[in-house]
């Protein structure tokens, strides 16, 4: 076959296909329009392939060329059409949809109640066992400033913890110089950059600033840190924190308080009498500062930091540490939480797997 | 900071066992990481607290045992001979920065003899995990190891004038340190330079050029108290952790300076021999420390200890203690103690800060486990309830809670953009992978997980997550507003549903109005907005065709977000009965032929208002029916039905074919709509 005989074949085939695919106005229209030109056994693109077998030897690569573009450019047109017949159909009905009717109820093939989340799970029973000891849940902003995160928990302007690669400091996008986009500080009140909390005890500073003690709260919560993923940090996880600020409040009311709270939480599943034991430890908002271990299980559990309140917290939001002292306790949501569940990545927490949420 | 049990033992008796030690030493502030043997001696891992540099030496470990167990503590008192020619004659120091390096003291020893340690000490080195390289480099870095206070030793002959200056780095100075490297200075480093260059980057690392090696004969000692913010700035700049920079960084013992530098001369001269210059160059001096009341002492009141925590120590007790750390009493009578707090422990300035170290030495566990709090009443907050409940309809309706990351690509933060236009707040480094705005809508996140458990053929996906959204605000920090999302398989108005059950829970009177949707990601048609009390409520919609391809869908979605601040304001917790009529209702089915235009909520909006107070119910049916030839072009049959009671008796039929003929009237009048024949 000349090759210009086979390329007139193709142009032909492909003129066919654009009007055919074009006009058709339904599913099945269009179905037997594709066996017609591109079914694999008797299309009439597979019949022009066969008659590529006669073509000269030398035109062999342009007719394969020609043969291969006018293919695609049917299936584009066929891809188009579906397309096409899709969007119309949501259209055409469309037309007649009416979202403010009432709504309708689920049909599912299997009946099953949803299952809240284990850090919800987790912190509403703390908030519960907490709630009965006296202690009233608070919350407050997640993105804070220089003042809350840092000064008025008695961190100062020297302090490690500040460092910009230990905290998410914010910038807001404007428009720079040639349409970029430039990175400016997003700053608080004063002036300093805002950041996402690195921990609750922002918002124990919020709540001393405009209560007069006695006071006994709570604060929960999402806290950030750039920690690198793995199996047992996220940057973002959960904590608790409680404060208890009041005339004549001892370290001793801290054991007593972290004592019935755990004998409380695992109580359901533990008779034995769970023990508070302190260690040393070191944070700039409590003095003393102690880490806190419980006896659980036989073995002595390390479950979060606590201490008296430091004199320089108190003076920052006017409370006299010589009238007042108070005690404060904070651990991470995800590790009690991973731990009691036999969570081994705390990564699935955040993946929300619905095989693992369906386990809680 | 690791301890070898051997070293420890030179300077205190040790307890019986590892374990006794460890035990102890982890309940008084130095928590045991490991303990690991090596060869006839162990190697103590113990954590060591910012504020307690003054145990990142084995002096210092040993000071907390002899305090512990009242043992005495054997500190050597090094006297090195210093025979040789007067300091001045061999060096020189300027310090022309004191801010950043407050204290430098330079010691030289003439005719050293290069070689490797004796076999005792490489061994203690060695139980440390620190490489020995030669008797010089290794005395230097064992005192560092016993006081804590870095050292370093320069090859006297290579230093340019014999001299040394301190003094900040240039912008864009070269620096070639011992690790071969050659670093960029910011000009924030502190440098110790010779007469040309800088030859060490202070506090954390020396330079190749001056490096001792085995043609060393002259050594220069320096000890010196340089700035920690600055190490710590340079350190991490440069990526250069070194055990100084870990010291300098946490502060050292300002008196401990001279200590280290004799120390280190005298070992040298017993290892290494050579002759010691006479005298020392010490520039500088201790920087000033603040105690509290900006007293010289401190000011322990008896009382306070129990104020604080609510056990008693005997005074006897709070002395011992006080003294054993180190600290000088200057005064004791029946209501308090004054001292002066050790050199050593500058985290002590403070009262507080007494008490603290008078409890862990007695012991926390003498402190009771005993509340006396009084009972005093606490209330979940409205928010809370609001919360728990909207999680109980969720749970019931077959949803699963998921929890998501509030940071997300941007690519995600322009996906859909419900509730603000303005520009997302970035973070400093990445949150997580490329996530590093800060979200404005919960639905991205929702569907990325969608995505996921499609990947895993997970047969049903329903789920919903509760957090908040931010959406900056000119000046100042954002708006956090809490929001409630819903993604699901279902479609629209299954998903309609469910809003309408979780606001029948919390807020039954609240009256939403329909606004359509602009679109995007969410089919036009299929998509409506809530309105509350004029704000924004709801978004709900099904995915278009283009909104699944945008998160990579295979099967059809739906989601919602619901603004849970806007809710608050009509949320009713504790409901008002209203009294139930004894009477039972009519009802009268309506079959209405309206243009397609015109929507349901129109003629429910019509009915309720025209039909009085009989009208109970107005319940919608049906609205599929459309055909042309019976009900004409562009019509649609809407079926539904008038439940009617009274609260006063039965009502009769003419009764309520009035209402009904009342409401069809307004119907007619209002939307056009017809009975149909």
């Amino acid at each position: 076959m000349a090759l210009a005989d086979f390329l007139a074949e193709l142009n032909s085939l492909a003129s066919d296909a654009q009007a055919a695919f074009e006009k058709a106005t339904d599913n099945d229209a269009l179905e037997a329009l594709r066996v017609e030109f591109l079914g694999a056994k008797a299309g009439r693109l597979k019949a022009i392939q066969k008659g590529m077998g006669s073509v000269d030897k030398t035109d062999k690569p342009a007719a394969g060329q020609r043969f291969n573009a006018v293919k695609e450019l049917v299936e584009q047109t066929l891809e188009a059409a579906l397309t096409r017949l899709a969007s119309a159909t949501t259209t055409s009905s469309a037309e007649a949809f009416d979202a403010t009717r009432p709504g309708k109820p689920y049909h599912r093939s299997e009946w099953r109640v949803g299952r809240l989340h284990p850090i919800t799970q987790t912190i509403e029973r703390m908030k519960e066992i907490m709630g009965r000891l006296g202690f009233t849940a608070v919350e407050g902003p997640e993105v804070e400033d220089d003042h809350h995160n840092f000064v008025a928990l008695n961190i100062p302007e020297s302090h490690p913890a500040r460092d910009p690669l230990d905290n998410f400091y914010l910038a807001t996008a404007v428009a720079g110089q040639n349409g970029t986009a430039e990175r400016l500080a997003a700053a608080g009140p004063d002036g300093k950059p805002l950041l996402l909390r690195s921990q609750t005890s922002t918002v124990q500073i919020r709540v001393l600033e405009e209560t007069p003690p006695p006071v006994r709260i709570v604060s929960l919560g999402r806290v950030y840190r750039p920690d690198t993923a793995d199996a047992t940090h996220y940057p973002m996880f959960h904590q608790i924190e409680g404060l208890c600020v009041a005339p004549g409040v001892t370290m001793a009311d801290l054991k007593g308080v972290l004592q019935m709270f755990w004998q409380s939480y695992f109580g359901m599943e533990s008779n034995e009498p769970i023990e508070v034991r302190f260690r040393p430890s070191f944070f700039p908002f409590t003095e003393p500062s102690v880490e806190c271990d419980i006896w659980h299980d036989g073995k002595w559990m390390e479950i979060g930091g606590a201490g008296m309140v430091d004199p320089n917290v108190l003076r920052a939001v006017g409370y006299d540490p010589e009238e007042v002292t108070g005690f404060a306790f904070g651990l991470g949501i995800e590790r009690i939480c991973m731990r009691q569940h036999g969570i081994t990545d705390i990564r699935d927490l955040y993946t929300n797997d619905v095989r693992f949420l369906a386990q809680f | 900071m690791i301890v070898s049990t051997e070293w420890l033992a030179e300077y205190v008796d040790l307890p019986a066992s590892v374990e006794e030690l460890t035990e102890r030493l982890t309940l008084s502030g130095l928590n045991l990481e490991e303990v690991q043997r090596v060869g006839d001696d162990n190697a103590i891992d113990l954590e060591v607290t910012s504020n307690r540099s003054d145990c990142l030496g084995h002096l210092g470990v040993a000071r907390e045992i002899a305090v512990l167990w009242d043992r005495p503590l054997k500190r050597p008192e090094p006297q090195p001979q210093d025979s040789g020619e007067p300091i001045a004659r061999a060096t020189s120091v300027t310090n022309n920065c004191p801010e950043l390096c407050a204290r430098y003291t330079a010691r030289v020893i003439k005719g050293v003899k290069i070689g490797p340690s004796p076999a005792w000490l490489q061994k203690r080195l060695q139980t440390l995990g620190i490489a020995t390289v030669n008797n010089v480099v290794d005395i230097t870095n064992y005192v560092m190891m016993e006081i804590g206070q870095p050292l370093h030793a320069f090859d006297h002959a290579k230093l340019a004038g014999g001299q040394i200056v301190v003094r900040r780095a240039t912008v864009g100075e070269k620096f070639t340190a011992i690790d071969h490297k050659t670093y960029d200075l910011s000009g924030d480093e502190v440098v110790i330079a010779d007469a040309r260059r800088p030859v060490a980057l202070g506090g954390v690392m020396g330079g190749a050029e001056t490096e001792i090696s085995d043609e060393t004969v002259d050594v220069l000692i320096e000890a010196a108290d340089f700035d920690p913010l600055t190490v710590r700035g340079a350190a991490r700049r440069h990526v250069l952790f070194s055990p100084s920079s870990y010291r300098f960084e946490r502060g050292v013992d300002p008196e401990g300076i001279d200590w280290a530098s004799r120390r280190c001369c005298e070992l040298i001269l017993e290892l290494a021999g050579g002759v010691l210059c006479e005298g020392v160059v010490d520039v500088g001096g201790p920087r000033p420390r603040q105690l509290e009341n900006n007293r010289d002492h401190i000011k322990l009141r008896y009382p306070q200890i129990e104020r604080v925590l609510g056990v008693v120590i005997p005074s006897e007790t709070v002395r011992k203690v006080l003294v054993d750390l180190g600290c000088v009493e200057t005064h004791n009578c029946d209501h308090c103690v004054k001292v002066v707090p050790p050199s050593w422990r500058a985290d002590l300035t403070r009262e507080v800060d007494l008490i603290e170290e008078v409890a862990r030495i007695y012991g926390y566990d003498k402190v009771p486990t005993a509340s006396q709090l009084p009972i005093v009443p606490s209330a979940l907050r409205r928010e809370d309830v609001v919360l728990d409940r909207i999680r109980r309809v969720l749970t019931a309706a077959g949803f699963d809670e998921a929890y998501t990351l509030s940071a997300v690509e941007p690519e995600l933060i322009d996906a859909f953009r419900p509730w603000t236009e303005k520009p997302a707040l970035s973070t400093s480094t990445s949150v997580l992978r490329g996530a590093t705005c800060l979200r404005q809508t919960l639905v991205p996140s929702l569907l990325v997980c969608r995505k996921t458990n499609e990947a895993l053929s997970n047969p049903v996906i329903e789920q919903f997550e509760i957090a908040k959204v931010y959406l900056p605000r000119d000046g100042g920090a954002p708006e956090e507003r809490r929001m409630l999302a819903i993604a699901s398989g279902g479609g629209l108005l299954e998903l309609k549903g469910v809003i309408e059950a979780l606001l029948r829970e919390v807020a039954p009177r609240a009256k939403y109005t329909h606004v359509a949707t602009s679109g995007g990601v969410l089919d036009a048609q299929r998509s409506v907005g809530l309105v509350l009390n004029g704000q924004p409520l709801c978004l709900l919609g099904e995915l278009s065709a283009a909104g699944r391809k945008r998160f990579g869908l295979r099967g059809p979605a739906s989601v919602a977000e619901l603004s849970l601040g806007v809710l608050m304001e009509s949320v009713e917790l504790v409901p008002t009965t209203v009294a139930l009529s004894p009477y039972p209702p009519v009802s009268r089915d309506v079959n209405l032929i309206v243009d397609e235009s015109i929507a349901w909520a129109q003629i429910e909006a019509v009915a309720c208002a025209t039909g009085g107070s009989l009208v109970e119910r107005v319940v919608f049916q049906d609205d599929s029916f459309r055909d042309a030839t019976q009900i004409g072009t562009g019509k649609k049959s809407v079926v539904f039905r008038l439940q009617l009671r009274s609260p006063d008796a039965t009502l009769t039929s003419d009764q309520a074919d009035g209402v009904v003929s009342r409401v069809l009237t307004a119907l007619e009048a209002d939307l056009g709509g017809k009975l149909r024949a």
